[in-house]
């Protein structure tokens, strides 16, 4: 065989993988340009849902995103809630987490008041701890509901005994470092973002001053 | 330090903790095709440590510069055609094909290079090698590397990628040699004949699953003894 | 001499039962063992299977003419690859929570040796009904596989199937079987069952 059939032989032979690749990219970004915005809207859903039950009075369809930096320079999307009251009162923050649990990656969404000093609520996204032990810091009964109420203004401590004092909260039997990995997750991020919250309040609360 | 600490977390976590084959269940395919013998495991073991290597370095590089949503490459074409740079230009619906590609061809290499290199161990291999392609482990660290890369605040730099691969790799290596071992002591045992061959060898890789359970929460004793032992 | 090549309805029935992809040919154990910790994820696991099966198997069959020997692996790949991508991208857009639950596993179909391997087979070198006939026979003993290792890692781990409750309160759930030891001692033992059917089967045929 000559080289010069064997090159030709080549374009000849890989026609049909160019024709069909160019297909198949055609049809993948038809794909993505339809189903696209279905996805995002679901990951964005994720999140919105679950501000009427984090911030107490809030209106889903109202909160809004606001990216802040932390002292170190890291960025975040954080979530304005709002009431549905006519006026758009602040009534409170979105901030999401996460941190390594015992098993993987931890997810949570925490809830605080307007000045960011109360927790208003915890929601865990996204957990892969032990099932039937450490999964149970989803569960609101067992877990979850305790975080409503605590300060934020200091950090939360984790006592494996009752009765609960202060700003501790108790932690699950037999999932201890589950526990603990939450509330270092919320300790974290609280102290991270207290500050960029309450500047971006008081510069939303400047600028409708400004407009009135 | 902190990146020190962050690479071996990662290492150990896909090698021991989050062990590909018995946590992810992913590479079980090989796991229960070649693991009869002890020296034919590590071979293969090691083939593809080498192959999830080099497929994490390629499939970093085209994630991080082509294929994540925020990529510089695709960016700058799209704004030098003239195209509206407020429109960002998201790829990443190609990432799977990208990334069998790449895999196909650094198996494609690492075949070479055994035939050249080690002509002994590439017929020892026969048709495995070329079969290290539809190893899921591989494009499994692709998709983690891939997962890693999505969000901007918190991106995985190349010595993150190739230690998960490495580490992974080495894990794989770990499990199919024990199963190596445990096989060949079971091939002189009084095996039920309806558990013969798969039966039995997914049972075994239950118990060492069960075993690997207790690597557990190691990552992160290694933070607190690093942070001790920094004192 | 020609070989005999299947029928349709032969290709359909042997996927079932007797060339099951899980029990008889043992491919596919990735999937196979990572998401049938409960029902749901693995029958949507085996309707994706299914669709990526089906679809590809149509489109070899329609191309089969055209295809160079060496460049056909190239071919099938790309062809899995591509319909792997769509059906990740519809479950993540209209069955959101069960995308984020299976995770990696719907892109590991590509390297699924089933679908290959039924490309190779059958679908390169027979008509397109018959191909169809292959994929859904080989997606329904697929379904059947996943779900019998699912029904019984759900039910003893859990005491739910399909999230339902099936087993009185008081049952203790046995957390191992949701977990990666559960999924391997399981399907140790169903396969063991399967061959010992097989087996006995085989050996009142010769009597």
């Amino acid at each position: 065989m000559t080289t010069t059939s064997q090159k030709g032989g080549y374009i000849s032979q890989a026609w049909l993988v160019i024709l069909l690749a160019v297909i198949y990219g055609g049809a993948l970004a038809g794909v993505q340009t339809a189903l696209g915005p279905i996805i995002e809207k679901n990951k964005k859903n994720e999140t919105l849902s679950k501000v009427p039950q984090l911030v107490e009075g809030a209106a889903r369809e109202l909160t809004v995103e606001v990216e802040l930096a932390d002292a170190d320079g890291n960025r975040q999307t954080v979530y304005q809630a709002f009431a549905d009251d006519g006026e758009k009162t602040l009534k409170g923050w979105i901030l999401p987490a996460g941190g390594q649990g015992f098993a993987d990656r931890i997810e949570v969404l925490i809830g605080l008041d307007p000045d960011a000093s109360v927790i208003t609520g915890l929601y865990v996204l996204d957990q892969k701890e032990t099932p039937g032990l450490g999964n149970f810091i989803t569960d609101e009964e067992l877990f979850l509901n305790q975080f409503a109420g605590k300060s934020a203004n200091q950090p939360l401590e984790v006592s494996t005994t009752d009765p609960v004092v202060g700003n501790q909260i108790r932690a699950l039997t037999g999932a201890t470092i589950s526990s603990d990995s939450v509330a270092k997750i919320v300790n974290r991020a609280i102290a991270a973002y207290q500050q960029p919250l309450r500047r971006e309040r008081a510069a939303a609360t400047e600028r409708n001053e400004k407009k009135d | 330090m902190d990146t020190l600490i962050t690479l071996i977390q990662i290492g150990i976590g896909a090698a021991l903790i989050n062990n590909f084959v018995l946590h992810y269940f992913v590479g079980i395919c090989p796991f229960l095709g070649v693991s009869r013998r002890i020296d034919t495991a590590f071979g293969m073991g090691c083939a593809v440590t080498f192959v999830i290597s080099i497929a994490a370095m390629l499939s970093w590089t085209f994630t991080y510069f082509i294929l994540r949503p925020e990529a510089p490459l695709p960016a700058w074409v799209w704004q030098t055609c003239g195209g509206d740079p407020a429109v960002t230009v998201d790829l990443s619906v190609l990432s799977y094909i990208m990334y069998i590609f790449v895999i196909a061809s650094s198996v494609q290499f690492v075949e070479m290079y055994v035939r050249k290199f080690f002509p002994p161990l590439y017929k020892s291999f026969g048709v495995f090698l070329p079969l290290i392609t539809t190893n899921c482990a591989i494009l499994f660290a692709c998709l983690e590397i891939m997962k890693h890369l999505q969000e901007p605040a918190k991106l995985w730099g190349l010595h993150e990628a190739l230690t998960l691969a490495v580490g992974g790799g080495v894990g794989f290596t770990i499990a199919i040699t024990l199963m190596a071992g445990i096989r060949e002591e079971l091939d002189m045992c009084d095996v039920p004949k309806p558990l013969a061959g798969a039966g039995i060898s997914l049972i075994t890789a239950g118990i060492l699953a069960m075993a690997f359970m207790g690597f557990a929460g190691v990552d992160k004793g290694i933070e607190r003894t690093i942070g001790m032992l920094l004192q | 001499m020609a070989t005999h090549e299947p029928t349709a309805t032969e290709r359909f029935v042997q996927g079932i039962l007797p060339e099951n992809p899980v029990y008889r040919q043992l491919l596919g154990m990735c999937p196979t063992l990572a998401v049938t910790g409960a029902m749901e994820p693995a029958m949507t696991m085996a309707a994706a299977t299914a669709f990526v099966l089906i679809l590809a198997n149509v489109t070899v069959s329609l191309i089969r003419g055209l295809l160079k020997p060496h460049l056909r692996i190239l071919v099938f790949t790309l062809t899995i690859a591509t319909f792997v991508t769509i059906a990740d991208r519809m479950l993540a857009a209209f069955l959101y929570e069960m995308s984020k639950q299976l995770g990696p596993y719907v892109p590991l179909i590509i390297v699924n040796c089933l679908i290959i391997s039924r490309c190779e087979i059958c679908s390169s070198k027979q008509g397109l009904f018959t191909a169809i006939a292959d994929g859904v026979g080989m997606s329904i003993g697929f379904a059947l596989a996943l779900g019998s290792i699912a029904t019984v890692r759900e039910i003893l781990g859990s005491g739910k199937w399909f999230g339902l409750a099936v087993l009185p309160e008081g049952w203790p759930a046995w957390g191992i079987m949701v977990l990666p030891p559960g999924a391997f001692l399981t399907l140790g033992l169903l396969l063991g069952i399967a061959e010992w059917i097989g087996q006995s089967r085989a050996s009142r045929a010769n009597q």
